[in-house]
């Protein structure tokens, strides 16, 4: 039988088109996905930018009328609040999910912003229609440094995730990005004196830094 | 994001789908003359060289495996070297060199393998040396089947594929399906001139140009993988001879075979460290044997080293999630697994179903033949990964300086 060799250069020159195809090809479709989670958020955006401004112009208007319109003030807050802090996770899962593309990032800068002027607008709902709810604030790490800060942010943001299952419509849970270079953010920091992620501001009185329980945070809510 | 990481994960999945591409595609050009053998145009004069510390047990099979081959018996010369073994080895060997005219025996001090062979080739007559381990038995038809590439001058050393003789537990098992594996990709890497491994259970060396090139190298502790990269260094060509089988002892516990890997890989990185110069010089032992050998070893330790990070980062939180605990968080509660498409799962995924494809054609061309889905996941994802124990073992070694636990 005849002992015969391939013909040598000839397959690592294919082999190599063949892998940087496969690599395209992954890039592509990680491309693909990336956009689509970040487009996904950007479009949420764009929804909520004037559910924002719909809801500051009510509250003027609460404020200048009287007070039979609390109910469904606090009602249409609540909605909003809702649907920001499920789009928070989402931007979370995509910020760990995106590899390539770093356009998340603005979306977070976007939602940090808007989650403050909603903060804002429940501060003075609260003033106006007799503090109806608690609110609770998260200030969180955007790019937390190490393994320990990372998990003590997300131990910290499922104890939330609870306590705003127990307590329903009687909190507003805000998280806020805090270290993202936002002049609005950083100025509450200043305020509420924040020097430390994670921490919880409740009812713009109380500030918790670190890990605490269900039943130590629900000891400082009212409702 | 993409950071440093992310870019050591692609580089790794590109050198990983770039090896089993050129593995695969070398199966697909060259299938019909993987059991293809050259006819030899004479027969060669063969001395076979056994080299044996305490082997009593094994050492008469051995040598009457040899005796038996389909081989004219002048053309054959066996020489077993005792090298100062403690048991019968010497008087079963002495015995042997009685009951057969073609059995001579060299009785020396202890001084390891490689010097063995180094001896034994002085008196050896024939013009081409076949190395048996003492512990292995080649078949009927192994030596016909790989004496034929000496017809081509350029060729120096041809080997032959290893079956498993002793597969009684799960270790056994699965080496029967890694060394057919290693079998397989070795033939495949006969097609590109870069067998750069000659195994010690049967392999043969053309006499003139090992003792040209000054034999094995003593302080090699894979004196076998030394002695290729040296030739190859030297211009010459290796063959593998898929359909010339020899049956070796396996280690049948989990200490020895990593004893025996960590010589593996310790001599390995030897041979690496001495021929790296070569690197890009001297067609496929510089083009592709060095780089091949040198980044397998490096992707094993970065992909050992990713691994270590991700647990390290996922077990973080679990780790830390307990420490709360005891302060009244609710561990079991938050437990959670959330998958989302990356690029780095759609190239991880990619490599995988490549490097079972890869498995999948292995084990239908070898001993074992087709094997199923769970076998394959069982050896890609469970004895695959034990590769990393003698690894790391063997980098500790040579970082501490501390190689001679493993010679004799």
């Amino acid at each position: 039988m005849v002992y015969k060799m391939s013909e040598k250069p000839r397959v690592f020159v294919e082999s190599l088109v063949i892998t940087l195809f496969i690599l395209m090809i992954g890039f592509s479709w990680g491309f693909y996905f990336e956009n689509f989670r970040t487009n996904k958020v950007a479009e949420s955006y764009k929804n909520y930018e004037i559910e924002a401004l719909d809801l500051k112009l009510q509250n003027y208007y609460y404020q200048i009328m009287d007070q039979s319109s609390c109910k469904e003030a606090i009602n249409q807050n609540f909605i909003f609040a809702d649907n920001l802090y499920d789009t928070g996770l989402e931007i979370e899962r995509a910020e760990e999910a995106n590899q390539i593309t770093e356009d998340i990032i603005r979306e977070k800068r976007r939602h940090a912003l808007l989650k403050t002027e909603l903060w804002l607008n429940t501060i003075l709902l609260k003033e106006k229609c007799n503090n109806p709810f608690d609110t609770v604030v998260y200030i969180f790490a955007h790019d937390p440094k190490n393994n320990a800060k990372v998990s003590e942010q997300k131990i910290l943001s499922n104890v939330l995730k609870s306590v705003k299952e127990i307590k329903g419509n009687k909190i507003i849970l805000i998280p806020i990005a805090g270290d993202m270079g936002l002049g609005a953010v950083d100025l509450q920091n200043r305020i509420y004196n924040i020097t430390y992620f994670p921490s919880i501001i409740i009812n713009e009185e109380v500030t918790l830094e670190g890990f605490h329980t269900i039943e130590e945070i629900e000891f400082y809510l009212r409702k | 994001m993409a950071d440093f990481i992310t870019g050591v994960y692609i580089a790794l999945f590109f050198f990983g789908i770039f090896f089993i591409v050129i593995f695969i595609l070398l199966h697909q050009r060259n299938k019909k003359y993987l059991f293809a053998s050259p006819k030899p145009k004479r027969y060669y004069s063969v001395s076979f060289l056994v080299p044996a510390y305490n082997e009593e047990e094994n050492i008469e099979s051995t040598v009457n495996s040899i005796i038996n081959l389909n081989y004219p018996k002048e053309k054959k010369e066996i020489i077993i070297i005792n090298d100062g073994s403690k048991d019968n080895t010497l008087k079963i060997a002495r015995q042997l060199e009685k009951k057969y005219k073609e059995v001579k025996v060299l009785d020396k001090l202890n001084s390891g393998k490689a010097d063995s062979l180094n001896q034994a080739i002085k008196m050896a007559r024939g013009e081409l040396i076949a190395v048996t381990d003492a512990d292995s038995y080649p078949e009927k038809n192994s030596l016909l089947r790989m004496v034929g590439h000496f017809d081509n001058e350029k060729i120096a050393a041809v080997t032959s594929r290893v079956l498993v003789k002793n597969k009684n537990n799960w270790l056994g098992k699965f080496q029967v399906l890694d060394y057919s594996i290693i079998a397989w990709t070795r033939k495949l890497l006969d097609f590109v001139d870069s067998v750069y491994v000659t195994n010690g259970p049967l392999s043969i060396y053309r006499k003139s140009v090992a003792k040209k090139i000054g034999g094995f190298d003593t302080k090699n502790l894979t004196e076998d993988i030394e002695i290729t990269w040296h030739m190859l260094s030297e211009g010459y060509q290796t063959r593998m001879s898929y359909n010339a089988i020899v049956y070796t002892t396996v280690p049948e516990n989990l200490n020895a075979w990593i004893k025996q890997r960590v010589r593996w890989n310790l001599g390995g990185l030897q041979t690496v460290k001495k021929y790296w110069r070569s690197m890009f010089k001297k067609g496929a032992f510089g083009y592709f044997v060095i780089p091949y050998v040198t980044s397998s070893f490096a992707l094993a330790i970065i992909g050992f080293l990713l691994f270590a990070r991700f647990l390290w980062i996922k077990g973080n939180y679990y780790i830390y999630s307990l420490f709360y605990a005891f302060q009244g968080y609710d561990y079991w509660r938050y437990i959670e697994f959330r998958i989302s498409i990356t690029i780095l799962l759609i190239l991880g995924i990619t490599f995988f179903i490549l490097a079972i494809i890869y498995y999948k054609i292995g084990f239908r061309n070898s001993q074992t033949g087709n094997k199923g889905i769970l076998k394959i996941l069982s050896y890609s994802i469970f004895y695959r990964t034990l590769y990393v124990i003698p690894l790391l073992i063997a980098i500790y070694k040579i970082f501490k300086g501390d190689i001679r636990w493993y010679t004799k």
